[in-house]
């Protein structure tokens, strides 16, 4: 590590005058990013200090990158943090003097929080007032802004339609003056839910998470795939104790959901409805598919009544990084319910991270994968990306491929095909998942391998039972397509191989490496390979695909095809 | 008696050694050339031309005492300057400084005689008194007398009458009278009991000046009070003035309406922690020095091309400054700053392009705090002001970065002294930049050269409207300097958070009001300021932490040359105290390609990293370097194709085939250096028989073509003369002709003869009517001149000179019955008037 000498153990500001300057943890670049040393002994102060205005952007093994957002600082606000704590925080941790341009600009950015707020109003229902008039005529002003409000009722304080709760928020956070929402939730329909802590309990930070979701109201709980996501929503619901409605990615899940909460809370299977395309049941607490809701037939989405059916207490929006564009307009007009979005990888490849932040609600709680893996609640892994060299021929075909063929082209070769099969004879015996994007490639290495395919047109049932006896260790090896990338819980999975894959998407990467992160038994490390043709436009997509593991301080080994297949000959 | 002085010259001839050093050096314009005696010396003491400039530089205190003495008697005894100053009511604070202020004055020759008698210079006297064209920044109006001058005896009488004061018999007599009543207090006060309430209204609308108003022919009853009892007297057709002992009356007896004896307080200060001041300060030094060294990375290849008029384009300027990720008014400041110290110049060449100097490599190897030292030398003295960079001067031309016009010569003094207030303060303290303002601004009211100044200056006749002495523009120039100068103080790290740092308070020197410190005094100033600076500058460092996610993080400066490697190694992300580095194929393939081996660069991460080089980092490297330099592209006029590689060898081998450069890029293939032309010739001598070859890879049929030009006319015959007109030419060019002789030979209507003795401008030589003037002026007789007008028509005027100074002459002109000034140069010559002609 960066060897400072001895650093002095006091306050930064009790050094000498020279100590002080070289001395904190963290510096400041003018680009609004927070570098935090993590080796240094401060570090855990400083991270404490800046996790509330500062969003985690890389957490790599030496040096961690925040960055200092509007949305993060008005987050700060709305959890009760004033500019003065940000200010003092960067001043007391910072190496080199803050940049004062800075410092304003933080202060600044601050002062625009709350200046507009949403109340109830006992006589005209849902009201947007002011303490900083000239505000209220800015925004009044704006095309966007006019629609969506009614009568004004004095010079501070309008009526807002009470439907258009969402997106008024939506649109005042993209004018730069977020509004604090002081109108409440409605606490639904009563319904009795109670964790059964029976040998065991909800860990520290689903703990931490579950409260800081229920203090803030609504919002979104980031945690790595693996450290127990459902539990939240679990521990959620027991907090809520009303009627819930969780939407999940596809049936497979929602039967996860179902089982786990059986078996976690003190619901009853009768209790819990699921509502997809099979099957229509609504109950105290009801599992919908995303899929479903967004069927449209003769242009309407027929499934949508779901959200007026009950008078739901909580919505649980599971896997929320991949909120269906629709769903986004749904949810802007349920912004008097309470609302939990649940990931692992909130990035985005369409970049609409701020809808979702500004419709489900601010990020509650985060906490980097390398923390979660440290305590021991997700298996340690081993990412290797292995390099196939092409053959001549394939080279060739692959060079007068048309572009938009290339990648197939390329990720789905027969040298990888024999790769992949040399790493599964090597892990013979373990269980271990072969993922691709390629059906007929997938079907191809199914036949190689002898081992059953899970793909689309898999009924759920025979899925069911592919992956009941994968768990059970009846079949080791199991070829999946892209259907198994979420929510499905396989935790004796040690070693995934990742033959093809969505061209560059990040989360599908972090997703795949999730499939093999429940901790095992025996305490040892996961395995996640993904097999890459050298030189060829596969190696530019799995190089972005790894950027987000990578920026979450997974090392990504890299090794030649051909060394392993020589190290295997000669084993 | 014979002891009190009769003229400046016999005052200053008393005057100590030491004292005629003192006005020397307040008014250095006075030694250019060395006056020749006391005489000399008092008479250029007394030019107009050294009077403004004395003027110009008083503080606000002094200048109001100098204003008040031109409203007060002459001579004016000290408690008459002190009641004028103070008023009837006095000011404790203006009689403490009144000394200092009269002192001041005397100091620089403006006032002499001794205090019961204390005469301003006759000069300064009419720079500051009142009249209609220059309204005093008293707001006072004439005298009784002044304003009573050509008034008839008749009406005098009348308004003594009305006045209630008994008649007299003359009208010198009547004035005194009228003055006398009008600065007696007590009847004065009793007179204006009985004034109706609306005159009285008037009174105190005139009362803080301008003291001119209009009436109708047929005034209102109030306004008839005023004039019946000379309150208000006639100043011209339909004006009329309040006289000034009325108005001091009513003012309680103050020149001033707020005599500002003591500059504004420099409030209100801000007190910071000083070792946070300086902390910060370096900081921003220390981005002073990333940023000007980014710039002369940014134009290490050649800058943009100078302008032909001079300076940088805008759009260049827009360039720089996105690269160097700040605005343009910022950019401006860091390229003239550059500029200003020798870094970057001209290169001079005939596309004119700036590039770095020599000076700037040199600059770049020195450590951090001398490179601070040669920009804040260059700084401190610089005349050239960015802060006008985009704005256009006075004759709507834009004024560029790095071009000409930029120099403002009050801004060295300006920024000396802004920071000199700040260098007054305790350490750590800062005040706003509005404080500084108002404090340059009482220290030089009239200071910065402004129209208004230059008005009163230049001999200007009463066509000139000038609104007062000073000049709006000319305030807000001083003020934009010293705003400027307090910003880019900040942007240079001589203050911190707007309080002076430690390493400024040493820039600025032993003696910070020395304006005119000698370069090297500004440099060793710089190097002590440099000296403290050091310690609080970052120490660079020889090492970065490299990561798995091909990123690097420098935890602070980095080694130049580690810098500079990385530099072309990776991108750069994010810069501030930390940089942070990307790996990416084409950054590598960059370092590749600036002759680095695979080998070295992973020996160059290996010594600077502390960790290891994370695998992927390698991987990325070896990777690229294999397929680094797989293809590679050469130059060649002609081949040589063969499919017998023993035939290309021999001509390979032949000595002949020498002179065509041929190499062998294949068995089958030579390249060659020559023309296919040369080529093929080349090897016909050497007894081959070679074909030529198309694009296409066919034979070329060699056959000679024939030679062709693009198409041309053929030329037309050249006849010996012109050619022969035809008839509707002549008959047109016979019909010009007549036409033209008609309009020569056709008898003219007389013209009126010019009304002037001949009609001829009078000519004297330029001596003769220089001493003519002169004496005219002296005699005050009328003259009759001929002028000729700036657009050349020459004219001849009858003009009665009143003042003849710096090559003009300011006279009425009975021809346009006004004060008008003529360039001397422009008189062709006067001849004095019979004495019945006006």
């Amino acid at each position: 590590m960066c060897g400072r000498g001895a650093r002095p153990s006091q306050r930064p500001a009790a050094g000498k005058r020279k100590a002080r300057r070289v001395n904190g943890p963290l510096i400041v670049q003018s680009d609004k990013t927070l570098l935090l040393e993590v080796d240094h002994e401060l570090a855990d102060a400083c991270r404490r200090a800046i996790a509330p205005f500062a969003e985690l952007e890389r957490a790599p093994e030496h040096i961690h990158t925040y960055r200092v957002t509007p949305l993060g600082l008005w987050n700060a606000r709305a959890a009760g943090h004033d500019a003065e704590q940000v200010v003092d925080a960067l001043v007391q941790f910072s190496r080199y003097p803050v940049p004062h341009a800075l410092l304003v600009d933080i202060a600044e950015t601050m002062s625009r929080y709350g200046r507009l707020t949403l109340v109830k109003d006992p006589a005209h229902g849902l009201v947007l007032t002011t303490t900083d008039r000239p505000v209220l005529e800015e925004i009044l002003r704006s095309k966007k802004v006019q629609p969506l409000v009614g009568a004004r009722l004095d010079p501070d304080s309008v009526v807002v339609h009470p439907s258009e709760r969402g997106q008024i928020k939506q649109t005042l956070l993209k004018l730069g003056w977020p509004a604090e929402d002081l109108a409440g939730y409605v606490d639904g329909e009563a319904h009795p839910i109670e964790l059964r802590e029976d040998g065991w309990a909800l860990r520290p930070y689903q703990q931490q998470a579950v409260e800081g979701f229920w203090h803030g109201g609504s919002g979104v709980v980031v945690l790595p795939c693996g450290a127990g996501k459902t539990l939240v929503g679990a521990g959620a619901m027991a907090q809520a104790k009303a009627t819930t409605l969780i939407l999940v990615t596809n049936t497979v899940s929602a039967r996860q959901w179902k089982h786990e909460l059986v078996k976690r809370t003190s619901l009853t299977e009768d209790e819990i409805g699921e509502y997809s395309g099979t099957r229509k049941e609504i109950r105290p607490v009801t599992i919908a598919t995303y899929q479903v809701l967004t069927t449209k037939r003769k242009g309407v989405y027929p499934h949508l009544e779901l959200f007026d059916s009950r008078d739901w207490g909580l919505i649980v929006y599971d896997e929320v990084h991949l909120l269906p564009a629709p769903v986004f307009k749904f949810t802007a007009d349920l912004q008097a319910r309470r609302r939990l979005g649940l990931t692992a990888t909130l990035v985005r490849e369409d970049g609409r991270e701020s809808d979702v932040f500004s419709l489900i609600g601010p990020k509650r709680f985060d906490a980097p994968w390398k923390e979660i893996e440290a305590q021991g609640y997700i298996a340690p892994a081993d990412c290797v990306e292995v390099r196939v060299n092409l053959t001549e021929s394939e080279r060739l075909t692959y060079a007068m491929a048309e572009t938009e063929e290339k990648y197939r082209y390329c990720a789905t070769t027969a040298s990888k095909q024999q790769v992949t099969e040399a790493l599964v004879r090597r892990h013979q015996g373990e269980q271990t998942l072969v993922i691709g994007q390629y059906i007929d490639q997938l079907d191809e290495l199914g036949e190689h391998l002898d081992a059953p395919v899970i793909k689309g047109e898999t009924t759920n049932a025979q899925r069911e039972k592919l992956f009941d006896a994968f768990r059970q260790g009846e079949i080791s090896v199991l070829v999946v397509s892209k259907v198994a990338n979420f929510s499905i819980d396989l935790p004796e999975a040690t070693v995934a191989i990742q033959v093809s894959g969505t061209f560059g998407s990040r989360q599908e990467e972090a997703q795949r490496l999730g499939r093999v992160l429940r901790p095992k038994a025996d305490g040892h490390e996961a395995r996640f390979y993904s097999v890459v043709a050298r030189d060829t436009i596969d190696q530019d997509f799995a190089a972005h695909r790894q950027r987000f593991l990578a920026e979450q301080g997974y090392a990504y080994r890299i090794v030649d095809a051909d060394e392993l297949l020589a190290a295997d000959e000669d084993a | 008696m014979t002891d009190t002085p009769r003229t400046l010259a016999e005052e200053l001839r008393t005057r100590t050694d030491s004292g005629l050093v003192g006005l020397l050096r307040t008014r250095p314009d006075l030694l250019n050339p060395v006056p020749g005696d006391v005489t000399q010396l008092a008479t250029r003491a007394g030019t107009r031309a050294s009077v403004v400039r004395a003027v110009e530089r008083l503080d606000r205190f002094v200048l109001q005492t100098a204003e008040a003495l031109a409203v007060a008697p002459d001579p004016c005894p000290y408690g008459t300057l002190a009641a004028l100053m103070a008023g009837d009511a006095g000011d404790a604070a203006v009689a403490a400084e009144l000394p200092r202020a009269v002192a001041a004055l005397r100091a620089q020759a403006l006032v002499w005689g001794p205090d019961d008698r204390l005469r301003l210079v006759r000069t300064a006297r009419e720079l500051l008194t009142p009249s209609a064209a220059h309204p005093s920044p008293t707001g006072l109006g004439p005298t009784v007398a002044e304003a009573t001058a050509g008034m008839s005896p008749g009406r005098l009488q009348e308004i003594l009458a009305a006045a209630g004061l008994p008649t007299t018999h003359d009208p010198v007599s009547a004035v005194a009278a009228l003055t006398a009543l009008f600065s007696d207090r007590v009847r004065m006060a009793a007179l204006l009991d009985t004034a109706p309430a609306e005159s009285v209204t008037v009174l105190d609308k005139l009362l803080w000046g301008p003291p001119y108003g209009g009436v109708t022919d047929r005034p209102a009853p109030h306004l008839q009070w005023l004039l019946d009892r000379g309150l208000l007297l006639p100043a011209g057709a339909r004006n009329v003035v309040l006289p000034r002992e009325a108005a001091l009356h009513l003012r309680g007896g103050r020149a001033h309406h707020t005599p500002e004896p003591l500059p504004p307080a420099l409030a209100p200060a801000t007190e910071r922690d000083p070792q946070l001041v300086d902390n910060a300060a370096a900081n921003q030094a220390f981005t002073a020095l990333a940023t000007v060294e980014e710039l002369l990375k940014e134009w290490d290849l050649g800058g943009p091309p100078v302008l032909r008029a001079g300076g940088l384009s805008v759009r260049d300027l827009k360039r720089t400054a996105t690269a160097l990720d700040t605005t343009e008014q910022l950019a401006a400041f860091w390229l003239e700053l550059a500029y200003a110290a020798g870094l970057i110049a001209s290169d001079g060449e005939a596309d004119e392009r700036y590039a770095a100097t020599p000076s700037a490599e040199e600059w770049l190897q020195l450590p951090d705090h001398q490179r601070w030292a040669v920009l804040a030398a260059a700084w401190l003295p610089a005349t050239r002001t960015p802060g006008v960079v985009g704005t256009a001067d006075a004759k709507g031309r834009a004024l560029a970065a790095l071009g000409p016009h930029l120099d403002r010569s009050p801004a060295p003094e300006v920024r000396r002294r802004a920071l000199t207030l700040l260098a007054g303060l305790p350490p750590g303290t800062s005040v706003p930049a509005a404080a500084v303002r108002a404090r340059l601004r009482w220290e030089r009211p009239l200071r910065g050269a402004g129209p208004g100044a230059r008005a009163a200056a230049a001999p200007a006749g009463g066509t000139v409207p000038a609104a007062g002495a000073v000049g709006a523009p000319a305030e807000d120039l001083r003020a934009r300097l010293a705003q400027w100068a307090l910003a880019e103080a900040e942007l240079l790290g001589v203050t911190g958070r707007g309080a002076l740092s430690a390493h400024g308070r040493a820039l600025l020197g032993r003696e910070p009001e020395a304006a005119d410190a000698t370069a090297a005094e500004t440099d060793a100033a710089a190097a002590r300021a440099a000296a403290l600076l050091a310690p609080l500058l970052p120490e660079p460092l020889d090492h970065v932490l490299l990561q798995a996610d091909l990123t690097a993080v420098a935890p602070g400066p980095l080694r130049r040359p580690l810098a500079e490697a990385l530099g072309v190694l990776a991108d750069i992300e994010s810069k501030g105290g930390a940089t942070v580095y990307r790996f990416t194929p084409a950054s590598v393939r960059r370092a590749l390609d600036a002759g680095r081996s695979a080998a070295e660069l992973q020996e160059f991460l290996s010594t600077h990293s502390r960790t290891p080089v994370p695998q992927p980092l390698a991987y990325l490297i070896d990777d690229v370097a294999r397929r680094h330099g797989q293809l590679r592209i050469g130059a060649a006029t002609a081949y040589v194709r063969c499919d017998d590689d023993a035939l290309l060898a021999e001509i390979l081998a032949d000595r002949r085939a020498a002179p065509l450069r041929l190499r062998r890029l294949a068995p089958t293939v030579l390249a060659a250096q020559t023309s296919p032309e040369q080529l093929l010739d080349g090897l016909r001598a050497m007894g081959y028989a070679p074909a030529a070859e198309s694009a296409a890879g066919d034979v070329l049929i060699a056959r000679a073509d024939s030679y062709r030009t693009p198409p041309r006319t053929a030329p037309g015959p050249v006849p010996d003369g012109p050619p022969p007109p035809d008839r509707t030419l002549l008959e047109a060019a016979v019909r010009a002709i007549r036409a033209g002789d008609l309009a020569a030979t056709a008898e003219r209507k007389p013209v009126p003869a010019p009304a002037a003795a001949a009609g001829a401008l009078p000519r004297t030589t330029s001596a003769e009517t220089l001493a003519t003037v002169q004496a005219a002026v002296l005699t005050q007789s009328a003259l009759w001149i001929g002028y000729v007008n700036a657009d050349g028509a020459a004219s001849q005027r009858v003009i009665a000179p009143v003042r003849v100074e710096g090559g003009f002459v300011t006279a009425y002109d009975h021809t346009a019955d006004e004060v008008r000034t003529y360039p001397l140069h422009r008189i062709t010559g006067v001849a004095e008037l019979a004495d019945d002609a006006v």
